[in-house]
């Protein structure tokens, strides 16, 4: 919640946002409106992925960031197709 | 004697405190018995195959099934830009609610120098009721002068690995192959587990305008 109204904020004065958050704060992200989320299924507390898996790191936050100039409408949130054991082969 | 609920409570603050499951405390008792259940099965499959998604699988759906409930912040609109800037010219800033800071920079919640994790986790309530506190972080922080302390979730894997929820370092990669036009001089990070109506009333504005001061074109937002 801290974060969607740090969102809110910042949108409010001009700085475009896109949150990363594990896919179990669903619920809480979509009421609060917010421009562009992307949830990732992952174990609470590890929102980009497994540790040190620096591949799955970068196609998370690339796919985040692609968010910024992609999303034409508010309160877009959406899961990308990932697992949180996934091999670290490509970043994509 | 040992109920179940005793037993789904005792991880959010009792003897097996293990914040990676505290959830259970949000489950009924048979929720959570069916998770335990189900968990085993998996863990029983899994011996033969070696393959543990399955697990991670059914904590991430025993979380979501834990924290699925009315939501407390509803809002019927929000604002929003249509962005069209191309990445490769976008500066960017990072700002995450994981409780970071810098070495020799600790926020010393509720007045605390050098609190441990574990103070963190038994004053969590203490926590809610507070201020939060921005940390800055420039980017260039190598990652053995960079600190975590949060008490509301489990932050192994960010002691694993920064990355997992500080993707400070990650950036810096996609600055350096040019996918984004610049990482921001300071990173941002503070304690999520704070008193909402302060970060609404008190705090945002003087945050807004340390954006502001960087010149960043948007921020990528990483909560826990």
């Amino acid at each position: 919640m801290s974060v969607g109204h740090v969102a809110r904020i910042l949108e409010d004065n001009g700085i475009a946002t896109v949150i990363i958050a594990v896919a179990s704060f669903k619920d809480n992200l979509e009421s609060m409106h917010l421009p562009r989320v992307l949830l990732t299924p992952f174990p609470v507390g590890r929102p980009i992925g497994f540790p040190n898996n620096k591949a799955q790191h970068i196609r998370v936050i690339k796919a985040a960031l692609n968010r910024l100039n992609n999303v034409t409408d508010p309160k877009t949130v959406t899961t990308i197709n990932e697992q949180y054991f996934s091999a670290p082969s490509s970043s994509k | 004697m040992e109920t179940l609920n005793d037993f789904k409570n005792s991880f959010q603050n009792g003897n097996r405190m293990d914040l990676n499951f505290k959830f259970f405390s949000h489950l009924t008792d048979d929720e959570a018995a069916d998770f335990i259940e189900e968990l085993l099965a998996r863990l029983g499959t899994s011996l033969n195959d070696g393959r543990l998604e399955r697990i991670a699988e059914h904590i991430v759906q025993g979380q979501t099934r834990a924290y699925s409930r009315p939501a407390k912040y509803n809002y019927e609109e929000g604002p929003f830009i249509r962005f069209r800037k191309n990445l490769s010219e976008t500066k960017i800033a990072l700002l995450t609610s994981t409780g970071h800071f810098l070495e020799g920079d600790d926020p010393a919640p509720l007045g605390v120098p050098n609190m441990s994790q574990q103070e963190a986790v038994n004053r969590i309530k203490e926590f809610l009721k507070e201020k939060p506190v921005l940390s800055t972080i420039p980017k260039n922080t190598p990652v053995t002068k960079l600190k975590v302390r949060h008490g509301g979730y489990d932050i192994s894997g960010v002691q694993a690995d920064q990355d997992t929820a500080f993707p400070l370092n990650t950036l810096s990669i996609l600055e350096q192959q040019g996918h984004i036009g610049e990482l921001a001089q300071f990173a941002y990070s503070f304690v999520g587990a704070c008193s909402q109506e302060a970060l609404k009333k008190e705090v945002q504005q003087e945050w807004v305008k340390l954006l502001k001061q960087q010149d960043v074109d948007a921020a990528l937002l990483v909560p826990v």
